[in-house]
């Protein structure tokens, strides 16, 4: 599994495709602290109005703040409105 | 995003409210399932909040039994809900669409009918004319030919040169232009008589034609014979009418009296300022607020302020604001040599449009006289013009 993923990177580095698309990660996007866009998510996990955390492959994207609401929701995107503070990943 | 949005006005989506425990799985199962969410908010710890669309909305209402959670409806909106609110209120829709009808039919009248450019043709003949070819207010403005109309109305009034008719909603314009008189000629075959366009004192006869009536001196008031065709002479037996032509000279006065007042009323403003507001419905003013004028000498500037314009007419509700500027009134002498000469070039420039350009001057008179703080001048000018003017005699 590991040496397959290490092949795929190193396709993808030397064709220089995109490796959100090669190796499946999620691809999140931010404005400001005022929007968050996670495309290739796997699912919500938790959502509340100061927490959302959000299941991906690299595991769990946690994202801090105030009002947070989730602007629209769709199988490839999440898009997330409010004032954010602070985005991490964690197993 | 507006278009979006307006995509979902069109649609027509439902803000719901989710209550239940695991609202994170079935918002998963939601985005499984392909339902579209948005705006999801947060309420408390049991509810959720979400827009979601008609469609979505059917599908949801199932899967929310398989997850454990309750849906409610707290709001409707967009097109189609609005639509079926207003299906059930069809008397509503008709009377829309009636009253539509109706002020299409109401502005397919003509209610006033304007006359310009006449000037010797009286407007109540034009009108009577108007209403006699079919044009009136109150008529109904596609029962009416326009060309036809103008040109009935040419045939009718024969003094006019052209009429133009336009339309401006429910407002007719009609315009005319007046045939301009041509002078009387008077053929050469036919006899005539010279008689005086003018009143004057003759100073030369030349009758080419003709017998001279008046000599050098004589005073001859406006349509007095000169140069009479008929011509007797005691060997003739009937007497001879010719045509006759000639020039006569004389002298002519143009008088005009002009006064100006020898004090002049200086009104300087004292930089205080009253306003007064007037709502006018109609013909009616109505004082909306302002009170008296604390102001013994004062000047008023009238300004109206329309709401709106609707096709170039002016809507028949306005607020006119008048604003009172106080003044300081002082008298302040002329100097009598400056009013005088002011005066003077009035006087020649009123009397200029009256003389005819072949006309030589002779003489110019100003005279001056002082009634209390008027200044009047009196100018004469004496000018020598031909008076003669042929006039048809009649047998």
């Amino acid at each position: 599994m590991k040496r397959t993923e290490n092949i795929k990177k190193n396709i993808a580095d030397a064709l220089e495709l995109p490796q959100d698309i090669v190796l499946d990660l999620p691809k999140i996007t931010m404005v400001g602290n005022l929007q968050l866009c996670v495309e290739n998510h796997k699912g919500i996990i938790e959502y509340t109005n100061n927490q959302i955390r959000i299941y991906t492959k690299l595991g769990i994207l946690r994202v801090l703040g105030k009002n947070l609401l989730l602007k629209n929701i769709v199988l490839e995107e999440i898009v997330i409105v409010g004032e954010i503070k602070q985005v991490e990943f964690y197993d | 995003m507006l278009i979006l949005r307006l995509w979902n006005y069109m649609r027509g989506y439902v803000i719901i409210k989710i209550e239940g425990l695991s609202l994170e799985k079935f918002i998963n199962a939601c985005v499984q399932k392909g339902i579209y969410l948005w705006e999801i908010k947060r309420i408390n710890y049991t509810t959720i909040e979400a827009k979601v669309g008609i469609k979505g909305f059917k599908v949801l209402k199932r899967l929310s039994r398989k997850c454990g959670c309750r849906v409610y409806i707290s709001e409707k909106n967009g097109y189609p809900f609005w639509a079926h609110k207003v299906k059930k209120r069809k008397m509503l829709l008709i009377g829309a669409f009636f009253s539509c009808i109706l002020l299409m039919i109401a502005s397919s009248f003509i209610y006033s009918i304007s006359i310009v450019g006449n000037d010797k043709v009286s407007k109540e003949e034009i009108a009577d004319a108007l209403n006699k070819v079919g044009m009136k207010a109150g008529v109904n403005r596609y029962f009416v030919d326009i060309r036809d109309i103008e040109n009935r109305l040419l045939m009718e009034l024969h003094d006019l040169a052209w009429v133009g008719i336009e339309l401006k909603g429910v407002y007719a314009k009609v315009e005319v232009v007046e045939k301009v008189p041509i002078p009387e000629r008077v053929d050469k075959d036919i006899p005539c008589d010279i008689i005086a366009a003018k009143n004057g004192v003759i100073e030369k006869v030349i009758a080419r034609n003709g017998d001279a009536v008046v000599k050098k001196g004589d005073i001859v008031s406006k349509g007095d014979k000169l140069v009479t065709g008929v011509i007797t002479r005691e060997n003739l037996p009937n007497p001879l009418y010719v045509h006759s032509y000639g020039e006569v000279y004389a002298k002519t006065y143009y008088e005009a009296t002009k006064s100006m007042p020898t004090v002049e009323l200086k009104q300087e403003p004292t930089g205080e300022k009253h306003k007064k507001y007037m709502l006018r419905i109609g013909s009616m003013e109505l004082s909306i607020g302002g009170g008296e004028i604390p102001f013994t000498t004062y000047i008023t500037e009238k300004s109206i302020k329309a709401p709106f314009f609707w096709r170039n007419k002016d809507f028949p509700v306005e607020i006119i604001v008048e604003e009172y500027l106080e003044v300081n009134e002082t008298q302040v002498d002329l100097n009598i040599d400056e009013i005088k000469k002011v005066l003077h070039s009035d006087s020649v420039q009123e009397l200029m449009k009256e003389i005819p350009a072949e006309a030589e001057i002779l003489n110019s008179t100003i005279d001056f006289y002082q009634v209390e703080d008027i200044i009047y001048g009196n100018m004469i000018i004496e000018v020598l013009e031909d008076i003669a003017e042929q006039k048809k005699i009649d047998l």
